[in-house]
């Protein structure tokens, strides 16, 4: 019997504290419950009920679902096996996170058209105000009193709402695009920053305020973004961060391709991340499909994954000190950079997207004598980290620009939805992979590496202090590296085992479909979280028992991160807002998804 | 030398008129420059580098700057330029230059008559700085009163 | 017409042509050695050692769209980029190479090259205000605060040499040092020359006029091709005249160390003056390699409230002590 199904009788024979306490408080009735794959306590509940819950969860309930780590949408309209779950053309799908607990909780609204309305939940948590834009636009979804509920990622012109199962998915279901003239005037005058939309004044009693776009083309931008910068002099009085330049519609793809054929889009998703996206989207899978992988597989995982977070640390902290001033750093992280990913590439033969995970393994064994390279890269590394400190951590015009520079405590984090490096940086030490391990992490020693005060220096310190844990885990890997199979001996394995269609004509047959559209699997749902570089990647995904998924949701942490930098540099002048901007860290293609 | 005198006389003269009837101002200042630049070769000429460098340094140099800094934070546009069109129209400025005219010749009369040549006495900085230090002392600290007193003022509105 | 004197024909080509040669290469050789210093090769392509790679750059700016934007101030932007080099041309030729070597020999010198550095400042200003481009005009804005704020330390840290030496001329200065170096006695009179040097010709790390990570490049953030190119000419024929300037004031000039001196007089001062220039110019070098750029605000209380003072404290002592020798 599967794993999947038995986690899934577990968590329908014992009701969570946190399901029973809300039963308690609000009435049974006032709730459905419904069972996931990966055993996430989730419940369904009218849109009326819906601030009052959320607020109970995150001020009263102990312990306190401090985070809200997503909002987002499905649409049900197509779906064939709901397995009980109440009648819903769009549901609403909220996530919370509580760090102190150790737990999360899903909450779900059901919405029928017309009546596609939900209240606005900005004022509990001030990172929602993204998220609801982000369902509106692709959904369509109104949120009551939402301040200013535009469009995020489309063009302000676009017509329809992308994620909807109606909306065509490829360009050659739609009318050939042209961009004439007349055109290209709309459109510009579409995009052109008016600060009254954003409840920005033009001036104040003693000086007029200036105006800039900040990108989307700036060297200091990192990545196709607009910040549009109202500024006093050289003073930053507010910021009004413009995505969507970037964005390509991952969701949607995921929803046309197979379960296997997927993988490779995950890789661009934060296109510094490499192999560590395919890591919580195929133990996602792994989950529905009931797959145990093999220890070797997750070592083998474990070592790629850290060795692209010291990749994309090492970019991070390069781009960081020129950001500031400082040409050199840049240069020695991208040498060190060079040297991890040629062994990165010597293993998978790529370098920034390999896609080399697969769904119940990964896609060959190790080549012989990998030991070598890696060993020379972690006897090697730690000694850099040292000349980095020096070098850039311990300057003193480095700190004078980055300390009490863009400053943010745990409870702000909270509010702001941050994540990963930036939320340990304000003193709260916790890890996925060390609160809640996966892929063998238990089995690791290493630390994790918290700050003080939560400003630029301290986001950049933790980091530097993350390469080297990482270089450790490495090491750990090299030293205890597990014998046996590099893929699992499972039937819903992608692409399976060679050995399997050489018994007979219906093995044959069976891996024949097995890797044309990959595995099939029971209808369920099933969320994966994992401590990805930039903070909390997770992918949410709905299989209605298709050949792929019926929606795919990625939480990605630079798109919630980016929200907080009006927050962070507020008050500061123009130099530290670039400061600001290089530690929130983001990638482009991670926050346009 | 008097080839130069009269020719660097004669920019100054020519580039003063063009700051009096440009519209724009930044070109009007651009000429105001020039100009400046002219008066510190007629300096020159007449045997008081220190004066001509001075005059680079803190008229063209620092004060002009300032005015650019000033005039770039006015954000003067279009509207300007048509103001500045219509003053410039010839029955206001007939009047005041007529007037001019006249004062000018008398002055030309003045300086014919005592028979001005150029001075070949070269000021040097050392005999500058005896006479400000000697003879005019109690001026050289007035002014520095007043500028320190500018400073500390400056200092103030900075500080608010 | 051909002899070899201060201001003889041939000496101003020379002094000309080394100038605008020394400063090109300079472009060179600063990627050359920024590339060293991060772990890489820099331009080595074209000719021996990439040393043509400055022409090479100088077709493709030549040959690049003459691009005048259709919003900006057509005259002044044009006008803009002319003055910087010329005006740093012109304060090199203040500048003594050698005994007898150099285009003129002004008694006031050293307000000479003051004058110029002033109004070289109208280069990154009028180019900001031209370009009617926000990224340009706080670029410009920047540009004019720093320089002017800097020439105020930089005219006073210089005085105390005016005082030992009792001269603006810089050849004097050269042959007052001849019992020793202004370092020794001027040292912080030096150090805050240097910096404010720096600062003046808007050299990394004080390069905030054009700070890329800030404002893209600041004042000259629409220019391009010959228009762009006479800018950075201009910064490194500035950076030329303050390397050898301050060999000149705070290090004997072309004096010889020690007494090292051989051959003809003409040949053994060139010899020096050119080892010590292409020290500071290679520092200026080092410097951009390795200091970070400081915030604006930081840049400038630094200036006033640090420089301005000790530069002051230090032309007060040494007015002190040569009233207290002088008996």
């Amino acid at each position: 019997m599967s794993t999947a199904s038995t986690s899934l009788q577990q968590s329908m024979a014992e009701t969570p504290a946190v399901i029973a306490e809300l039963y308690l408080k609000f009435g049974e009735s006032a709730f459905v419950r419904q069972h996931t794959a990966e055993g996430m306590p989730t419940l369904w509940l009218g849109r009326e009920k819906l601030l009052e819950v959320l607020k109970f969860l995150r001020d009263d309930y102990r312990p306190r679902y401090e985070m809200l780590l997503d909002v987002t949408a499905i649409d049900e309209r197509l779906r064939v096996h709901r397995g009980g779950q109440p009648e819903s053309d769009f549901t609403v799908v909220y996530q919370l996170i509580s760090y102190s607990g150790n737990c999360d909780i899903r909450l779900k609204v059901a919405l029928k058209e017309p009546d596609l309305k939900v209240p606005t939940i900005i004022s509990l948590w001030p990172a929602a105000n993204w998220h609801e834009r982000e369902c509106w636009d692709m959904f369509g979804v109104v949120f009551d009193g939402h301040p200013n509920l535009s469009r995020i990622y489309t063009p302000p012109t676009w017509v329809g709402h992308p994620l909807r199962k109606d909306h065509p998915a490829r360009a050659t279901e739609m009318e050939p695009y042209r961009l004439d003239d007349d055109i290209v005037d709309t459109e510009q005058e579409a995009m052109k920053f008016k600060p009254e939309e954003w409840g920005l004044e033009r001036k104040s009693d003693t000086s007029e305020f200036m105006f800039l776009n900040f990108g989307p083309n700036h060297p200091a931008a990192h990545g196709v973004i607009r910040f549009a910068l109202q500024l006093d002099g050289e003073y930053v009085l507010d910021v009004v961060p413009d995505v969507g330049y970037h964005h390509r519609g991952a969701e949607k793809m995921g929803e046309r391709q197979t379960w296997h054929t997927y993988i490779p889009y995950t890789d661009r998703i934060d296109y510094l991340g490499g192999v560590m996206n395919n890591l919580p989207y195929v133990m996602a899978v792994e989950k529905m499909a009931g797959i145990e992988v093999p220890e070797r597989v997750k070592v083998i995982r474990v070592m790629l994954a850290e060795f692209f977070r010291i990749c994309s640390h090492l970019l991070f902290f390069g781009t960081w000190a020129v950001d500031l001033g400082q040409l050199s750093p840049l240069f020695y992280a991208f040498v060190d950079r060079e040297k991890a990913f040629n062994i990165i590439e010597s293993i998978t033969g790529g370098r920034m997207h390999p896609s080399w995970f697969r769904i119940g393994g990964v896609a060959q064994d190790l080549p012989n004598g990998w030991e070598v390279r890696v060993r020379e890269f972690v006897d090697m590394f730690p000694k850099k980290l040292l000349e980095y400190n020096k070098m850039v951590m311990a300057n003193t015009v480095i700190k004078q620009r980055t300390i009490g520079v863009g400053k943010m405590n745990t409870q702000d984090a909270y509010d702001w939805g941050m994540t990963g490096p930036a939320l340990r940086a304000t003193g709260l030490e916790w890890d996925y992979r060390k609160n809640r391990p996966y892929s063998g992490y238990e089995n690791f020693e290493f630390e994790v590496p918290i700050a003080v005060n939560g400003d630029c220096y301290d986001r950049a310190a933790v980091r530097v202090e993350e390469m080297r844990q990482s270089c450790e885990i490495i090491r750990q890997c090299l030293e205890n590296m597990p014998s046996g199979p590099y893929k699992s001996d499972h039937h819903l394995t992608t692409p399976p085992l060679k050995e399997d269609s050489k018994q007979d004509i219906e093995t044959l047959i069976n891996h024949f479909l097995s890797v044309s559209w990959g595995p099939v699997m029971e209808p369920s749902e099933v969320s994966m979280a994992i401590e990805a570089t930039k903070g909390i990647n997770s992918y949410y995904l709905i299989n209605d028992g298709g050949s792929g998924s019926y929606r795919t949701r990625i939480r990605t942490p630079s798109f919630i991160h980016i929200q907080a930098i009006p927050f962070l540099s507020r008050g500061l002048m123009l130099a530290d807002f670039t400061a600001v901007v290089a530690t929130t860290d983001f990638v482009m293609a991670d926050v346009d998804k | 030398m008097s080839i130069l005198f009269y020719a660097s006389a004669l920019v100054a003269v020519l580039s003063t008129i063009m700051v009096i009837t440009r519209v724009n101002v930044v070109h009007a200042l651009l000429y105001f420059i020039v100009s400046l630049l002219a008066v510190a070769v007629i300096f020159y000429t007449l045997g008081a580098p220190m004066a001509a460098a001075l005059e680079v340094i803190v008229y063209a140099g620092a004060i002009m700057v300032m005015f650019l800094f000033v005039m770039m934070m006015l954000n003067l546009g279009q509207r300007t330029i048509d103001q500045e069109r219509v003053w410039l129209s010839p029955n206001i400025w007939i009047g005041p230059s007529i007037l001019a005219a006249i004062l000018l010749v008398e002055l030309l009369l003045g300086l014919i008559t005592t028979d001005a040549t150029i001075a070949h006495t070269m000021v040097e900085a050392k005999e500058i700085g005896i006479a400000l230090f000697g003879p005019y002392v109690l001026a050289v600290e007035l002014a520095s009163m007043l500028l320190l007193a500018g400073l500390v003022g400056a200092f103030h509105l900075a500080r608010k | 017409m051909f002899s070899f004197e201060v201001g003889s024909l041939l000496n101003i080509a020379f002094v000309l042509g080394a100038g605008l040669v020394v400063s090109i290469m300079m472009i060179w050789v600063e990627r050359r050695f920024l590339g060293f210093f991060s772990d890489r090769l820099g331009p080595n392509r074209v000719g021996p050692f990439g040393l043509f790679q400055v022409i090479a750059d100088a077709v493709k700016m030549l040959t690049k769209e003459d691009w005048i934007p259709p919003f900006s101030d057509k005259f002044t932007f044009v006008v803009a980029p002319m003055i910087l080099p010329i005006v740093m041309l012109l304060s090199l030729a203040v500048i003594p190479f050698g005994p007898g070597v150099g285009v003129m020999d002004l008694n006031i010198g050293l307000l000479w090259i003051f004058a110029m550095a002033g109004l070289a400042s109208y280069s990154t200003m009028l180019g900001g205000l031209a370009s009617n481009n926000k990224f340009a005009l706080l670029g410009s804005l920047r540009g004019a605060g720093q320089m002017i704020s800097y020439e105020v330390f930089m005219g006073i840290s210089i005085l105390g040499i005016v005082i030992l030496s009792d001269s603006f001329s810089l050849r004097e200065i050269v042959e007052a040092q001849r019992d020793g170096w202004f370092v020794i006695p001027q040292f912080f009179g030096f150090i805050v020359f240097m910096v404010a040097g720096m600062a003046e010709s808007h050299r990394w790390p004080f390069d905030l006029p054009e700070g890329e990570a800030e404002i893209i490049s600041g004042y000259n953030t629409e220019y391009s091709g010959m228009k762009f190119g006479l800018f950075m000419i201009g910064e490194y024929i500035g950076m030329v005249v303050m390397s050898a300037l301050i060999p000149v004031l705070f290090f004997g000039g072309w004096l010889a160390p020690f007494g090292l001196e051989f051959g003809n007089e003409i040949f053994s001062g060139l010899f020096w003056m050119g080892a010590k220039t292409t020290f500071f110019l290679l520092f200026f070098v080092l410097v951009r390699a390795a200091l970070v750029r400081p915030r604006y605000d930081q840049l400038m209380s630094y200036g006033w409230l640090v420089m301005l003072p000790l530069s002051l404290v230090n032309l007060l002592i040494t007015g002190a002590v040569v009233l207290y020798q002088a008996g």
